[in-house]
């Protein structure tokens, strides 16, 4: 047994030594020379010697190799040895009495020669020695200096070569590349590590072919990770499709490989190495998941940024201590009701740096998110905002609830909902008062241990908003297990679906995937009266934005409440429609007197309107100039009203009444064509035949109608010309009633 | 019965020999005795007189070898310009080479 395992070892010393040779007297002399030193393998032929490279190259060191063999030459075995890359490493001394052969095997990649006939075996023993510590030198280094999956340079020695570069052309414009594939890690998921091994090979591969064309040098500096130091180009798209393509999998599935690319151009060469790697890298990291256009650019803001975020950084606890971090508060407006009621605010923090002023919370956010001291940040907002809470209570007799965010990071304190009870305790608030808002996101991370927290918090009372709605992964049938009262848009997709071409289909979708799932929706962002109109028309209970107000500190926040005196539910809106009217006036997109809709809002409806399905009603009333000198303003006023009430109690809901001058309304009416022209017409007529009656203290009148409806065969005609055409031709010859166009 | 002395007396450079074999007198004896062995075996001549120059490029190529490193110089300078001459059948008296090369051949039998 022990004698077993004594010989289960590697021997330091007796290296072994294939000595490739037909002839028995050389072979011998060799075996003589060498076997005390060296373990001796021999092949006495070029196929026997491929044989034993093919099984045990792992343990040769060196090759003696005679050039004249029977069967494959020693030539071609050499070239057979130096072409595989699996056996080239090996070093390969060739015996030979030929200088030409000499010359020619070196070119092959023989390491050296022995001279037929031989030197003596001192000569023979110290050549091989020398060789095999070259060569095992050159392993380590080689081992050392490259990354053993690609066998592209590490990080270091890539830094060491990148400078050498450097030193040996000075006056070159380089560029400085970081090259990372996108969602590597899912590749291993889905292929497994061996498939994701290849990946990265081949990526290795079309790096080293690009340098070994172009010139520069590339390592592989982590996982997924290839950076590369080359000569300035002004192209960066073909490198990139150079390094793309497509993983074939029968199992599963084809996949396309993307990988992102961090350019730092012209790199400044006074920069340490590293720095300018650093700097591609951030450029790389700007475009992180961005499929359309994967090449980030590093150009001098993105250095600022860096310096500022150190500082901010550096200037975060004093911040805290001397409340430079300032609350804001930006009203929440319940809109199902015909006016707007305030529901709650949402705290914002605000910093108001003693040196650099105001500083965008988008810069300071993710950048505390990122290194945690968002958690502290939070509390503080929090801890202001319970008590400012109490303070509107306490002082004005309003309760405003208002929401506080929670970060991904506050859900794995333990303390958390210790924390809050203890807030809502010392403040004595109500426990829906303080509103939570939870990013999506953090609900696709460690999904069950975050639903499980936010559970608690919902069972115990709090209130909990989805924040970032739609900007996450969030898989739909969470929605309805997960302990949520309201889902936020966000306000990316609000900006989105009011841009150029306005297309409101997938707002559309969350509003009714909400009510599904009994939530409330929250859109913010919202800035124009058209968002707001058509967020209500869509059904969206709550809208905060600039539209209605900016977020703004407390004592601004506290008048503009008082000045709108609207605050009526602390019910969280639920009971909205049934709150009471309050007097703000929102309504830019109604008329004040009749409450039909004015001028803006028929501009938005109509031209979102479909207008291969509609018809258009211009109507005026005949001699209303007249009545109203005759009779009066007031009079005039209640002849508007009256006109306006039978109008809109001739169409239906789906019909939109509009009073677009002090005595021009208009009708858009929707879901009709010509076909539909009598139910419409008879409308007319039926509107005209009640005005025509006395009502009360309103003489009858008559309307002068010009009506239009839309043409699909004709894509260039204009229904609303149309119907405003039909209506000067009655007026022309003085009639009234109505006109078809 | 070859010993180290006899071959010096046939003219060996039996110390280049000897430093080949690494000082091994035994193995060096045996070595020679084997490269005696082929070269009595007399392949050469059959090949030249049959006009099979290629063949006898070989043939001379591989004795070379051995009668080199033996260091076996009567017989090595004939073999050697043989084997040159035939490398690329360059014209030249192959015949009396040959011959040589037979004669040291006899001579360094009759010592074994």
């Amino acid at each position: 047994m022990a004698n077993k395992r004594t010989t289960f070892r590697i021997t330091e010393k007796k290296r072994r030594i294939l000595v490739v040779e037909d002839e028995i007297i050389n072979r011998e002399m060799l075996r003589e020379s060498l076997e005390s030193t060296y373990d001796i393998l021999i092949a006495q032929s070029g196929e026997e010697a491929l044989e034993f490279v093919h099984n045990q190259h792992e343990t040769i060191s060196v090759v003696l190799l005679d050039l004249y063999l029977p069967g494959i030459g020693g030539i071609e075995v050499l070239k057979k040895i130096k072409d595989d890359p699996v056996y080239a490493h090996l070093p390969v001394i060739v015996m030979t009495s030929d200088y030409e052969a000499e010359v020619e095997c070196l070119g092959y990649g023989a390491i050296d020669f022995i001279s037929k006939p031989y030197p003596p075996s001192k000569v023979i023993l110290a050549r091989i020695l020398r060789t095999v510590e070259l060569s095992e030198d050159r392993d380590t280094i080689h081992w050392a200096e490259r990354d053993h999956l690609t066998g592209l340079y590490n990080k270091e020695f890539f830094y060491h070569y990148a400078m050498q570069l450097d030193l040996y052309h000075k006056g070159m414009e380089t560029d400085a590349l970081v090259i990372d594939v996108n969602h590597f890690h899912t590749i291993n998921d889905r292929y497994g590590k061996a498939k994701g091994d290849k990946v990265l090979k081949h990526i290795a591969g079309s790096l080293h072919d690009i340098v070994a064309a172009e010139g520069g040098i590339v390592c592989r500096s982590e996982a997924d990770t290839f950076m590369l130091y080359c000569p300035h180009r002004n192209d960066y798209e073909a490198l990139l499709s150079a390094l793309t393509f497509t993983i074939e999998d029968e199992e599963a599935g084809d996949s396309h490989v993307w990988v992102r690319m961090g350019v730092y151009a012209q790199v400044d060469k006074s920069l340490d190495i590293e720095f300018r790697f650093d700097r591609a890298k951030m450029a790389a990291d700007t475009v992180k998941g961005n499929l359309t256009n994967p090449i980030g650019f590093y150009d001098d803001s993105m250095h600022d940024a860096e310096v500022l975020a150190e500082q901010l950084i550096a200037d975060f606890h004093a911040a805290i201590r001397e409340k430079q971090f300032v609350v804001y508060y930006q009203p929440k407006y319940n809109v199902l009701g015909d006016e707007p009621v305030l529901s709650s605010a949402e705290a914002l923090v605000r910093w108001k740096h003693p040196k650099l002023g105001m500083v965008d919370p988008g810069v300071f956010i993710p950048l505390f998110e990122e290194n945690g001291l968002i958690q502290e940040l939070d509390h503080y907002v929090w801890s202001q905002a319970a008590a400012q809470i109490y303070d509107w209570k306490e002082r004005l007799g309003l309760t405003i609830p208002v929401s506080v965010n929670i970060s991904r990071v506050d859900l794995y304190d333990p303390e958390l909902v210790d924390n809050l009870l203890k807030l809502i305790r010392v403040n004595r608030l109500d426990i829906e008062e303080l509103i939570l808002e939870i990013t999506e996101s953090a609900y696709t991370e460690n999904s069950k241990m975050i639903i499980k927290k936010v559970e608690h918090l919902h069972r115990l009372g709090f209130r909990i908003e989805m924040d970032d709605f739609g900007s996450g992964y969030s898989s739909l049938s969470m929605l309805s297990t997960m302990p949520i009262d309201a889902l936020k848009l966000d306000m990316q997709f609000i900006r989105n679906a009011f841009k150029d071409r306005k297309d409101t289909r997938l707002l559309e979708i969350m509003i009714r995937l909400a009510d599904a799932f009994e939530l409330l929706t929250i859109a913010e962002g919202v800035e124009t009266a058209e968002q707001v109109f058509t967020l209500k028309q869509l059904g969206c209970d709550i809208i905060q934005g600039f539209y209605f107000s900016r977020p703004q500190p407390a004592e601004e926040f506290e008048k503009f409440v008082m000045a709108k005196k609207s605050i009526h539910s602390i019910n969280w809106a639920v009971d909205a429609r049934s709150a009471p009217r309050d007097d703000y006036s929102y309504n830019a997109l109604h008329d004040a007197l009749t409450g039909l809709y004015n001028y803006s809002a028929f501009d938005v409806l109509f031209r979102d309107a479909d207008k291969d399905h509609i018809a258009i009603l211009i109507a005026d009333v005949d001699n209303y100039d007249i009545i109203k000198q005759r009779k009066g303003k007031e009079y005039a006023d209640k002849l508007i009203c009256h006109v306006a009430n039978v109008i809109k109690e001739n169409f239906r809901s789906v019909d939109y009444v509009c009073r677009l001058t002090e005595n021009e309304f208009v009708v858009i009416v929707t879901r009709v064509t010509k076909a539909n022209k009598a139910p419409v017409v008879s409308k007319v007529e039926k509107i005209n035949k009640t005005l025509k009656m006395k009502c009360d203290d309103i003489e009858p009148v008559e309307l002068t109608v010009g009506i239009a409806f839309s043409d699909s065969t004709k894509p260039d005609s204009d229904v609303f010309k149309d119907a405003d055409t039909a209506l000067k031709r009655m007026k022309e010859i003085k009639h009234s009633g109505y006109s078809v166009f | 019965m070859l010993t180290i002395e006899t071959l010096k007396q046939f003219g060996a450079d039996v110390d280049t020999g000897l430093a080949r074999c690494a000082g091994n007198e035994g193995l060096y004896l045996r070595l020679v005795n084997i490269c005696v062995q082929e070269l009595s075996e007399n392949e050469l001549e059959a090949a030249l007189g049959a006009g099979e120059l290629e063949k006898a490029f070989e043939i001379a190529h591989r004795l070379k070898g051995g009668v080199s490193n033996l260091a076996l110089t009567p017989i090595e300078t004939p073999v050697c310009e043989l084997t040159e001459l035939l490398r690329h059948e360059t014209p030249g008296d192959y015949d009396a080479l040959c011959a040589q090369i037979v004669q040291k051949t006899k001579e360094l039998a009759a010592l074994v």
